[in-house]
C-alpha cells in the first residue's frame, strides 16, 4: 500500500541515484517499501496516482531545483571507526556531499559541539533566540518548544514525503510513538524509538566461574544468593586469594547499567526505569502505583543489607561510578551484574580481552520461585527531530530522514566509506529501524546457517547487518585484523549469539515475561520541581539501609516520600493515565 | 576640576579597563533580574514573570538548606584559613633553602597539582584514600583497622579540605614568595650588622614585609566564605556524606535548579554574592578606619 | 659563609624532609597519569595501573602523535596564550598603576578600586554573559575567549599592592627630571617589579591555558578549539546519559575505553606549561627589586 506515495513527477535524478537499480528485485516485504523513486524504471512504472487521501505524495527524493540551505546544530562524538580521516569536522561529513548531490539539499551548521556539552549549548541557543531549522530534542525541550509555540507542522510534508522505509519504521508500533508527539492533530517531530525490550533487564555471569565451582546458573534469588557467596568465598578465580566479590553495583542505585533495577524486579519490585523516578506499574485497583515504595521493595532491601555485610557487594560500592566498577569487571573481580543486552560491546569485551577463559553468559533475572519478570517500558526514544517554525522548507528534513535510511541499501554499502570520510551518527536527521537489532538477528543467524560469505539482504538494512556478520565472522575466524577478539566476540555475543544479551532478551519478549511501565508522559508538575529532593532522600535512606542502617528505615521513608510531594505525584500521574494514556 | 586636570593621565590610564568591565561584567549584570523572575529563556528577561522574592524564600525553605548553609561555611572556612597558613608555611620554608636548584625545583613541583582538573584527580583520590589504597595499606601495616575514609562524614570533609589545600597551595605560596623577592635586602643586611639569626630575621623582617599582601589575600578570601568547592566535591562526594558535606553549589545542582531553573539559580548566586561583598568591604571600611590602611 | 650551628643543621635537615615528602605528594598523580598512558589498554581498563606502567606500550605516543585534533588545538591555545596575556597584562599595567596611587596623589582612586571590586563578587550569569559576548560580535573567533576577560580584577589588585611597596621618593625624583605618568610606569615601576610582573604573568598564562569552558561556550567549530576545551570532551562523563543506552550511546561507551590514549593526551597537554614556570623563575632573584635600582 505503501508503494502508492511516490513522486509523480519524479525529477531525474543524481548520477549516484541512478545508477543503481538493484533495489527493485527482493521478493520479501522489502520489496513494498523499495524507493521505487530512486530508480527510473521503477518510479515510472508506479506513477499511479498518490493513494494519501490528505496530500499529494511528492517524490521523497526528489532534487530541488535551487539549492535549499538548512541549518543544523550537532552534539557530536568522535567517530567511532577509527580508520576516519584524521581531524576530520561534522561540516565536512561525506554524508552531506552525497545530499548535495541527490537533492541539491545544503546543510550549515551553527555550531558543532562535543555532545556531552550539547545540552548546555543548546539552551543558550535557545535563550539567545538563535534557532536552527532542523532540531534534534529530548523530551522536555520539545515539550518547552511546544508549549512556545515554536515548532512547525510537519503533517503535511511527512505525508508527501516520507519514503515508504520511513512510513514503514513509524508504523512498525501502530503510530503509537507518532501519536504521542502530536498535539491538536499536528504531527509536531518525528520520533526515533527503538524496540523497548532493548530495556529488558537481564542478568550477566561468569559461566567459567560457575564451572569452577561445580555451580549451575541460578533461576532463583535463593541460588544466585548461593552463588554470589561462593564468588566470595570459594576462589572462584583460584589464584588463592579472597579478593572477587559477587555482585557489581555503582554507587547511583538506578541508573543505566551496574544498578539495581534487575535485582529488585526479581522480587516484584519495580521501582525505577533507570533515572530517578518511579516506574509505574498497575495496581489491584487499575490504578498505577509508584514501584518504588511497594512493600516488596523491602525485602529487597533486606537481603542486599545481607550481601553488603557478608561482602557479596563492594564495601565501598557507594563510592564507585560506573567506570570504577567497570574496572572491577575487567579486572575479574567480580563475577555477576544485571544490565542490558549490550554489555558483550562494552565493557565485557574489555574483559575478555584482559583474560581469555572469562566467559560471560545472559540468563533472564532470577526471581522469587523461579526467573522474574524484567520491567519493560512502553516505549523507548530517546530523542526526536522537529523543525523550527521559521523553517521555509519543513520538508527538507523529511527528505533528509529519507536520504538516511535509504543510505543503508547494499547498493551504496562500501567498505571503504569511513576513509572516505563517512561518518553516520554526524548526519542528522536521522531514524534507525525500529526493529534493527531483531533484523540483524534473524539476518546473520539467517546467513550463518546457510554458510553464506556474504549477507544477500536487499534493504535498507544491508549495511548494518553486514557490519555485524563480518565482525561474528571474524571472531569464528580468530581474526583479530580488524578488531580485537574481544571486541568481534562483543558485536556477536550482543546481537547475533543465540544465547547473548539480544537472544536471550528476545525469549524473553516471546514468553511475555516482562511487566511494563504503564507511565510514558512527561515528567509531571510535581516531578519537576520536588523529583531531585525525593531521589536525593531515596538515595540517602537507601544506601544507608544497604550499609546497615535497620531496614524499617524504609516506611519511614516512604512516608516521607508521601509527603514531600509524592502524593501529589501518584495524583498526577492517575490524571495522565485517566486522560491520555493510549491504552 | 583643578584635581581632574591635574590627574587626567591617570584617568585615562584607567578608562580602557573601565570600558571592558562595563560591557563584559556590569553588562551581564542586567541579567540578575533573573532572581525576582520566573524565568523562562524562550521568553527572555521581557517577557519572563516578575515574582518578587519568591525565588529566594523558595530556596530558603528547601528542607536540608540550613544544614547545607552550616557546611558550606564550616568547609569554606577551613579551607580560607589553611590556604593561608599552608602556603605561608611553605613560602618561609622556601625562603631558608639556600642550594637555588632544589628551591626551583620543589616550587614547580607544589605548584603542579593546579594544572590537573578535579575531574582527572577525584577519581586517583577515592583511589588512594580506599579500603586497598595505600593510606589504608600503612594503617594495616602499622596493625590498624581499615577506615572506609570516604564514607564517613568526618573524614570526608577533612579529606575535601586537605586535598583542595594541596591542589591550590602553589598559588598562593608564588604571591607569598613574590613578595618575599620583594623585600629590601638592605634591610636584611642592616639585621645581620645588628646580630639578628636567621629567626629574628625571619619574624622581624620578612613577616612584616609581606605582611600587606597577607592580609589582602585574606580579605579577598572572606569573600568566598560560601564558596566550599563545587566540582570538587561534587565529583568525590556519595550519598553517605550528604550529610556533612553537602553545600550550597552542590546542593542546588543536585536538586536541577543549575538546568532548569533559572530563577532560583539566579537568586542562590546574588545571595552569595551580596554575602561576599558585605563580608569584603566592612573589613576594607574598618581597616580605613582604625588603621587607616587601604587594603587595596 | 655562615657558620653553620647545630640548630641551624637541624633545621636545614628537616626542611629538606619536609619539602621533599610534599614535593612527591604533589608529583605522584602525575607519575601516575604517565604510567597509565604508557601501559596496556586493557591493564588500564582493569585499574591496575599505579605508579608504574603495566604491560609497557608506547602506542598511545605513537597514536598521539598522529592526532590532529590535539596539534590544531594545542596551536589554538599558543596563540591564545600569547594574544591573551599580552593583552591582560597592559591593562593590569595600565589600570594598577594610577590605582596604587595615594589618595591625594590620584582622588578618585578608590570610587575606581571599588567599581573594579564589585565585579569579582557580582557576575550576571551564564546566559546573559553569552548575549553581551554575542551582541558584540565575538563568538566564534578567538577574541571571544580574551576579550571579556581582559581585565583581571583580582590581577589588578595584586598588581597594585605589589607597586605600593614602590618607594615614593624614586616617582618624586623622576617627577622633578620631568618625566610623566607613562614614563614613571615604563621607566621605574616596571622594571623594579619583575618579580610581581612574572607571578602574575605565570597566573595569566596558566589562567589561559587551563580555560575550557568558553572555549565550549563561545567557539562554534571544534576545529577552533584551544587545547584543554578539546581535552574536556575527552574526558567527559557519561552521566548526562538518562535511563538508558541507545545503539549510538554504546558506541560512544566503545570509545571511551581508550584510556590510555585519554591519558597521555592529559599529560602532554600539562606539560608545555609545567615548563614555562620554571623560566619564569629567574625573575624571582633577589637583587633584581627596588633595593638594586635605589644604588
Amino acid at each position: 500500500m505503501n508503494i502508492a506515495k511516490i513522486g509523480k513527477w519524479a525529477l531525474p535524478l543524481s548520477l549516484a541515484v541512478t545508477a543503481v537499480t538493484a533495489c527493485a528485485g527482493k521478493d520479501n516485504d522489502s520489496a513494498s517499501s523499495s524507493p521505487a523513486a530512486s530508480s527510473p524504471a521503477a518510479s515510472s512504472s508506479s506513477s499511479s496516482p498518490a493513494a494519501s487521501p490528505s496530500a499529494e505524495a511528492q517524490d521523497p527524493f526528489g532534487k530541488y531545483p535551487e539549492t535549499v540551505t538548512v541549518s543544523e546544530v550537532i552534539g557530536y562524538n568522535p567517530p567511532e571507526d577509527p580508520r576516519t580521516p584524521k581531524g576530520l569536522t561534522p561540516d565536512k561529513n561525506a554524508y552531506l556531499k552525497d545530499l548535495k548531490d541527490m537533492m541539491n539539499i545544503d546543510v550549515k551548521f551553527k555550531w558543532m559541539v562535543p555532545s556531552s556539552q550539547y545540552e548546555q549549548k543548546f539552551s543558550l541557543a535557545l535563550a539567545s533566540g538563535d534557532l536552527p531549522d532542523i532540531l534534534e530534542l529530548d523530551q522536555k525541550n520539545y515539550e518547552k518548544l511546544k508549549n512556545q509555540n515554536m515548532l512547525a507542522d510537519l503533517t503535511e510534508a511527512y505525508a508527501q514525503y516520507a519514503s515508504p522505509d520511513l512510513k514503514k519504521y513509524m508504523e512498525s508500533d501502530g503510530g503509537f510513538a507518532m501519536k504521542t508527539f502530536s498535539s491538536d492533530g499536528k504531527q509536531l517531530a518525528i520520533p526515533a524509538f527503538e524496540d523497548p525490550f532493548l530495556s529488558t533487564q537481564i542478568l550477566w555471569i561468569r559461566k567459567d566461574w560457575l564451572d569452577t565451582l561445580q555451580l549451575q546458573p541460578p533461576t532463583t534469588m535463593e541460588e544466585l544468593d548461593k552463588v554470589a557467596d561462593a564468588f566470595v568465598n570459594q576462589d572462584p578465580d583460584q589464584n588463592g586469594q579472597k579478593d572477587t566479590y559477587g555482585v557489581a553495583l555503582q554507587k547511583t542505585l538506578f541508573f543505566w547499567g551496574f544498578d539495581l533495577r534487575g535485582f529488585f524486579n526479581g522480587f516484584g519490585a519495580y521501582p525505577s526505569v533507570g533515572d530517578a523516578q518511579s516506574a509505574w506499574i498497575k495496581g489491584a485497583d487499575g490504578k498505577l502505583v509508584p514501584g518504588l515504595i511497594q512493600p516488596e521493595m523491602k525485602e529487597g532491601l533486606t537481603m542486599l543489607q545481607s550481601w553488603y555485610k557478608r561482602g557479596i557487594l563492594n564495601k565501598e560500592f557507594a563510592l564507585k561510578d560506573e567506570n570504577k566498577v567497570v574496572e572491577d569487571l575487567v579486572a575479574g573481580k567480580v563475577g555477576i551484574s544485571y544490565g542490558e543486552w549490550w554489555y558483550p560491546n562494552w565493557p565485557l569485551n574489555s574483559s575478555v580481552d584482559k583474560d581469555p577463559k572469562a566467559n560471560w553468559i545472559a540468563i533472564q533475572i532470577p526471581g522469587l520461585d523461579g526467573p522474574g519478570k524484567s520491567l519493560v517500558p512502553k516505549i523507548r526514544s530517546g530523542k526526536v527531530f522537529a523543525v523550527s517554525k521559521n523553517m521555509k522548507h519543513p520538508e527538507a528534513a523529511i527528505k533528509m530522514l529519507n536520504f538516511y535510511i535509504e543510505k543503508g541499501y547494499k547498493k551504496y554499502y562500501d567498505p571503504k566509506s569511513a576513509e572516505k570520510g563517512y561518518v553516520y551518527n554526524w548526519f542528522n536527521p536521522r531514524i534507525y529501524n525500529p526493529a534493527e537489532i531483531e533484523t540483524i538477528y534473524t539476518e546473520v543467524n539467517k546467513a550463518l546457517e546457510a554458510n553464506q560469505t556474504e549477507i544477500t539482504l536487499e534493504d535498507q538494512n544491508y549495511s548494518t547487518v553486514q557490519g555485524r556478520f563480518e565482525a561474528t565472522k571474524d571472531y569464528f575466524a580468530k581474526d583479530t585484523s580488524k578488531a580485537s577478539n574481544g571486541v568481534n566476540w562483543g558485536q556477536y555475543f550482543s546481537r547475533v549469539a543465540k544465547d547473548g544479551g539480544w537472544g536471550v532478551t528476545r525469549q524473553i519478549k516471546e514468553k511475555q515475561a516482562f511487566v511494563n511501565n504503564e507511565f510514558y508522559g512527561l515528567p509531571t508538575a510535581t516531578v519537576v520541581s520536588k523529583g531531585s529532593q525525593l531521589d536525593k532522600l531515596m538515595q540517602e535512606s537507601f544506601t544507608k539501609i544497604i550499609m546497615g542502617a535497620p531496614v524499617d528505615e524504609f516506611d519511614k521513608f516512604v512516608a516521607s516520600w508521601k509527603s514531600l510531594g509524592g502524593d501529589q505525584i501518584i495524583q498526577e500521574v492517575n490524571d495522565w493515565y485517566s486522560k491520555e494514556a493510549v491504552k | 576640576m583643578r584635581t581632574l586636570k591635574k590627574d587626567w593621565p591617570l584617568h585615562v590610564m584607567v578608562w580602557p579597563g573601565v570600558i571592558f568591565t562595563l560591557i563584559y561584567a556590569y553588562g551581564p549584570m542586567a541579567g540578575l533580574v533573573m532572581a525576582f523572575q520566573e524565568f523562562e529563556p524562550l521568553a527572555g528577561f521581557f517577557k519572563s514573570k516578575f515574582i518578587g522574592w519568591d525565588n529566594f524564600s523558595y530556596v530558603f525553605h528547601l528542607p536540608d538548606f540550613g544544614q547545607v548553609l552550616w557546611n558550606t561555611i564550616i568547609i569554606a572556612v577551613f579551607k580560607m584559613v589553611l590556604f593561608l597558613l599552608v602556603p605561608l608555611i611553605l613560602a618561609l620554608m622556601l625562603n631558608e633553602v639556600t642550594r637555588r636548584w632544589f628551591s626551583r625545583f620543589v616550587q614547580s613541583a607544589i605548584f603542579l597539582p593546579f594544572f590537573l582538573s578535579w575531574t582527572v584527580l577525584g577519581g586517583i583520590i577515592i583511589e588512594i584514600f580506599s579500603l586497598n589504597g595505600p593510606v589504608n595499606g600503612i594503617l594495616s601495616s602499622l596493625g590498624l583497622e581499615p577506615i572506609m575514609f570516604m564514607l564517613n562524614n568526618g573524614w570526608f570533609r577533612s579529606i575535601i579540605i586537605g586535598t583542595d589545600v594541596w591542589k591550590g597551595m602553589g598559588y598562593n605560596m608564588i604571591i607569598m614568595l613574590a613578595a618575599i623577592t620583594g623585600i629590601h635586602a638592605t634591610l636584611y643586611e642592616a639585621a645581620e650588622v645588628d646580630g639578628a639569626g636567621r629567626w629574628k630575621q625571619m619574624l622581624h623582617i620578612t613577616l612584616p614585609g609581606i605582611a600587606p599582601i597577607v592580609i589582602l589575600l585574606s580579605v579577598l578570601g572572606l569573600g568566598g566564605i560560601l564558596n566550599a568547592g563545587f566540582e570538587q566535591i561534587l565529583i568525590m562526594y556519595n550519598p553517605t556524606v550528604y550529610e556533612g558535606a553537602d553545600v550550597i553549589d552542590t546542593f542546588v545542582y543536585r536538586l536541577g535548579i543549575f538546568s532548569q531553573q533559572f530563577g532560583p539559580a539566579a537568586a542562590i548566586g546574588l545571595f552569595k554574592s551580596g554575602i561576599s561583598l558585605a563580608l569584603v568591604s566592612v573589613t576594607y571600611y574598618a581597616a580605613y578606619k582604625y588603621n587607616n590602611y587601604r587594603i587595596f | 659563609m655562615r657558620k653553620l650551628t647545630l640548630g641551624r643543621g637541624l633545621f636545614v635537615g628537616i626542611n629538606t624532609i619536609v619539602l621533599t615528602a610534599v614535593t612527591l605528594l604533589c608529583i605522584v598523580p602525575f607519575i601516575h597519569l604517565l604510567s597509565i598512558s604508557l601501559s596496556s589498554n586493557t591493564a588500564a581498563m582493569a585499574g591496575e595501573v599505579k605508579l608504574w606502567p603495566v604491560g609497557f606500550s608506547l602506542d598511545s605516543y605513537q597514536f598521539l602523535s598522529e592526532k590532529v585534533e590535539f596539534f590544531r588545538s594545542l596551536r589554538v591555545s599558543v596563540e591564545r596564550v600569547l594574544l591573551g596575556t599580552a593583552v591582560n597584562m597592559f591593562l593590569v599595567f595600565i589600570t594598577a598603576y594610577p590605582l596604587s596611587k595615594a589618595n591625594d596623589q590620584f582622588k578618585h582612586r578608590t570610587i575606581y578600586v571599588w567599581f573594579f571590586a564589585v565585579t569579582m563578587f557580582f557576575s550576571g550569569g551564564l546566559i546573559p554573559t553569552y548575549i553581551i559576548v554575542k551582541s558584540t560580535g565575538l563568538i566564534d573567533s578567538i577574541w571571544s575567549l580574551i576579550l571579556p576577560g581582559a581585565l583581571s580584577v583580582w590581577n589588578v589588585i595584586l598588581m597594585l599592592n605589589f607597586f605600593r611597596s614602590i618607594p615614593r621618593e624614586l616617582e618624586e625624583a623622576a617627577k622633578i627630571d620631568g618625566a610623566g605618568h607613562w614614563k614613571i610606569l615604563w621607566r621605574i615601576y616596571l622594571p623594579v617589579s619583575l618579580p610581581s610582573i612574572a607571578t602574575i604573568g605565570l597566573f595569566t598564562i596558566v589562567g589561559h591555558w587551563n580555560a575550557w569552558f568558553d572555549g565550549i561556550l563561545y567557539l562554534n567549530s571544534p576545529d577552533k578549539y584551544p587545547l584543554q576545551t578539546y581535552l574536556s570532551t575527552l574526558i567527559m562523563s557519561m552521566n548526562s546519559m538518562m535511563t538508558s543506552v541507545s545503539s549510538e550511546q554504546l558506541e560512544m561507551l566503545e570509545n571511551l575505553s581508550e584510556k590510555t590514549l585519554r591519558n597521555a593526551q592529559i599529560f602532554m597537554g600539562a606539560l608545555p606549561i609545567m615548563v614555562v614556570y620554571p623560566f619564569l623563575q629567574k625573575y624571582f632573584v633577589k637583587g633584581m627589586t627596588v633595593g638594586s635600582v635605589k644604588e
